[in-house]
């Protein structure tokens, strides 16, 4: 396989961007939108630690520091926790399986489109009269009051979201079950499609609940329904269950995927199979059902009855199983490996030492008797740093490295992208710590000003300091991807030596992926990396 | 043994401390066999070049899948035994009745005298900033007796806000067209900060109340002051 000298996007005219039905520019198009947007939200958080540095408002009014966090809620969440999910999707899939494109390349177009069309709603409630001001989370009856500001922007934005997510996730299973080339049965399958596989199934099972949640919120504002509105009758906690219903499985639908490149990048750069890899599946599986049935551990202290609860409270701390056996597994994946510490390699362990963090401080969340007095204060918000902020984030960030070669057909540079991963480390560990200890102290979340308690006043200090090294971190990481595009050291095809089939086509690759279908050979599999060998060998 | 500063607040702290033995021990069985393989099987030119072969062992598979669901069940049975004492009242606990709205507490008292805390009574007039429990106007404080326990029938007038004592380490909703309930014992006279933990809009951040902790005769004399002369409704509709 010849390396080819052509360069697909960069090459690329405005028009054929637009009307392309290409998976991998599509992929792109994800990955650039999705990466504006986590900047965006990126610098409101940073705008937030500062007017959090001291006590008083210094910076901002109250209305501005609750639409910054809006906006930072709203826009990591969807735009980069999902979104950047859609991007990796579309991109690896199909290569990854051996097709030339996905099963429905328009509908996987008017997927991008929907989306991008969510983006502009979300770019238009920035300008001055459009703030929307609930949170994320925009519970009635406080979303159908005057103070939330225009709430119809949001629930059109959930929509095309909504939209763009099913059409999107229909496409991935579709294309994963059914275009697989011959030879890749579903045990040879990479860890990787199996994340994604039972992803986009959640997606499915969850968007019409939110979709359904949002529409009678926007019935409710504007159509003086009572679904929500206790003064005619509503029940504002129906908003909440249905919510809650998509919203936490789809913190799975955030994370599952940063599973799956962890558990690329750990077997490639350990040189061996995943360790306990049926268990790997039954594990993402477990999850997947399993967080379906945890939702009310968002409403501890809403009022729902005592048992219901308990009851969750066991469901809960039950995912701890199958995620710890996927802790598990990474680290005996190491042992007896020939591991290479190599940029993407330190993001990954970097991402499970975060999310070990991150999952141990969510055990107790699922327990009442610490919840009652931890709910809705800064605890949860490091808790949810831990796993989606940062161990998202750090595995997606290992994504760019890992797959670079393959993207731009050039090597970014290993000493930036490794002082970057450094000040992450060091910038999100002191703010996201200290920001446990000052919920454990009980600082509310969601608050634009707090009283002078000495010991707070120190910890958000420090907390702002850290938010800023991690920002720089982050900016040192992408403009050195960025640059690498235009500056990096030409590539290998396989770089890495990995017997996964996205690496055995030319970087970057053609536009139809594979001259002809791949039929992979009995001994064949993504994590045999002698077979690889032995290939060369042959040639 | 020293006394408890506010109950329920020494069961959440029991519970704390168990979870963070938990915690700290999962965290080091995973850490330490994770940094040894790290450093052992490194790779190194001559030495470590290639991994060797160990797809799975169903021993250690079948032993960490266990192991932590025999912890978490334990974990949640404890946090179920706890959280019946947190959510019951004791007998004969005062009950009173908080209603919130935006932005502040409305406090009634068992023979119905009121107290109003606004986001505004705990700020200074002039730089917006937050007062200390001590400097906040008396009259916006809501006087509770000292080793008592209080249960607290919450509910809210417009939009869903959360009561939260600080001390006492509880939170609950106030939800609209629900009363929902908690309760709490401080033990040492004191000012203490309530706090609002529910997004409910621009002042959200300042909604917040002191609770004067006194010792019980003095409470008795505080809660008896406006309602015999009646000047406290007098001075509401001001």
């Amino acid at each position: 396989m010849a390396a080819v000298s052509y360069r697909p996007y960069f090459s690329a005219g405005l028009k054929e961007w637009i009307f392309t039905t290409d998976h991998k520019k599509i992929g792109i198009m994800y990955g650039v939108t999705s990466l504006v947007f986590f900047l965006v939200a990126g610098l409101s958080a940073l705008a937030i630690r500062m007017e959090l540095y001291q006590p008083g408002l210094q910076y901002m009014g109250e209305d501005t520091y609750n639409q910054a966090l809006t906006v930072h809620g709203v826009l990591m969440q969807f735009w980069w926790a999902v979104a950047i999910w859609s991007s990796f999707g579309n991109y690896l899939l199909p290569l990854m399986i051996g097709a030339r494109d996905v099963a429905f390349p328009r509908l996987n177009a008017l997927s991008y489109w929907f989306f991008f069309a969510a983006s502009v709603l979300a770019l238009i409630t920035l300008l001055p009269g459009n703030h929307i001001r609930m949170m994320w989370t925009g519970y009635p009856p406080f979303s159908l009051n005057e103070n939330a500001g225009p709430v119809a922007f949001y629930a059109l934005i959930i929509h095309l979201l909504g939209a763009s997510s099913l059409a999107g996730a229909i496409n991935l299973v579709v294309t994963n079950l059914t275009m697989r080339a011959p030879g890749i049965t579903l045990k040879k399958m990479n860890l990787f499609l199996h994340s994604f596989l039972a992803m986009n199934v959640i997606q499915i099972l969850g968007v019409p609940a939110l979709a359904g949640a949002v529409t009678m919120l926007l019935m409710d504002k504007y159509f003086h329904t009572a679904f929500f509105d206790p003064t005619r009758g509503g029940d504002p906690l129906l908003y909440q269950n249905l919510f809650w219903f998509y919203s936490h499985p789809v913190v799975y639908v955030m994370i599952l995927p940063a599973f799956g490149l962890i558990s690329e990048m750990i077997a490639t750069f350990s040189r061996r199979e995943i360790f306990g890899r049926t268990s790997m599946i039954i594990a993402i599986w477990g999850i997947a059902i399993l967080g379906f049935m945890v939702w009310i551990h968002h409403m501890f202290t809403s009022g729902v009855p005592d048992w219901i609860r308990i009851i969750f409270s066991y469901t809960t701390v039950l995912i701890g199983v199958p995620t710890g056996i996927k802790i598990f597994n990474w680290i005996f994946t190491l042992y007896k490996g020939s591991v290479r510490f190599t940029t993407p390699m330190l993001y990954t362990l970097s991402a499970i030492f975060m999310f070990l963090i991150g999952g141990l401080t969510g055990i107790p969340l699922g327990l009442p008797a610490f919840d009652i007095a931890v709910h809705d204060s800064h605890f949860v918000v490091a808790h949810f740093h831990y796993v989606l902020g940062m161990a998202l984030t750090l595995a997606a960030f290992g994504g760019f490295h890992y797959w670079y070669p393959k993207y731009t057909g050039r090597m970014y540079s290993e000493f930036w992208a490794k002082i970057a991963l450094v000040l992450i480390m060091i910038g999100s560990n002191l703010f996201y710590f200290l920001q446990f200890v000052v919920g454990l102290e009980g600082m509310p979340r969601r608050y634009a000003d707090y009283p002078a308690i000495e010991s707070w006043i120190r910890l958000h200090e420090l907390q702002t300091i850290g938010a800023m090294i991690l920002g720089f971190g982050v900016f040192i990481a992408l403009a050195n991807l960025i640059l690498s595009t235009k500056f990096g050291k030409k590539a290998e095809d396989n770089p890495w030596q990995s017997p996964s089939l996205e690496w055995l086509v030319p970087s970057p690759p053609p536009p139809h992926n594979f001259d002809k279908t791949p039929h992979m050979p009995e001994d064949w599999d993504p994590y045999n990396y002698e077979w690889l060998e032995k290939q060369h060998k042959k040639q | 043994m020293k006394e408890v500063l506010a109950y329920p607040a020494n069961y959440w702290q029991t519970m704390y401390e168990i979870w963070l033995f938990v915690a700290v021990l999962i965290y080091l069985v995973v850490f330490i066999p994770g940094a040894y393989f790290l450093v052992k099987y490194r790779y190194r030119k001559g030495i470590n070049e290639k991994a060797q072969h160990v797809h799975e062992s169903k021993a250690l598979e079948v032993l960490w899948t266990i192991i932590p669901t025999i912890v978490v069940i334990y974990l949640a049975t404890q946090s179920f035994a706890f959280y019946r004492v947190q959510r019951t009242a004791p007998e004969g606990a005062m009950e009173i009745k908080v209603t919130a709205f935006m932005w502040g507490w409305e406090f009634e008292y068992p023979n119905g005298k009121k107290v109003f805390s606004f986001f505004n009574s705990v700020v200074n007039p002039e730089t917006n900033a937050y007062l200390k429990p001590e400097e906040v106007n008396d009259m916006f404080k809501a006087y509770i007796p000292a080793g008592t326990p209080i249960k607290v029938l919450l509910t809210s007038r417009d939009v869903i806000h959360s009561f939260y004592v600080h001390p006492a380490k509880v939170t609950e909703d106030a939800v609209p067209g629900r009363i929902t309930h908690m309760w709490f014992q401080i033990n040492q006279p004191g000012e203490y900060w309530v706090f609002c933990r529910e997004y409910c809009g621009t002042q959200h951040s300042k909604m917040a109340a002191v609770l004067k902790v006194v010792p019980k005769d003095q409470f008795e004399k505080w809660l008896n002051e406006g309602m015999q002369t009646s000047n406290f409704s007098d001075k509401q509709n001001l």
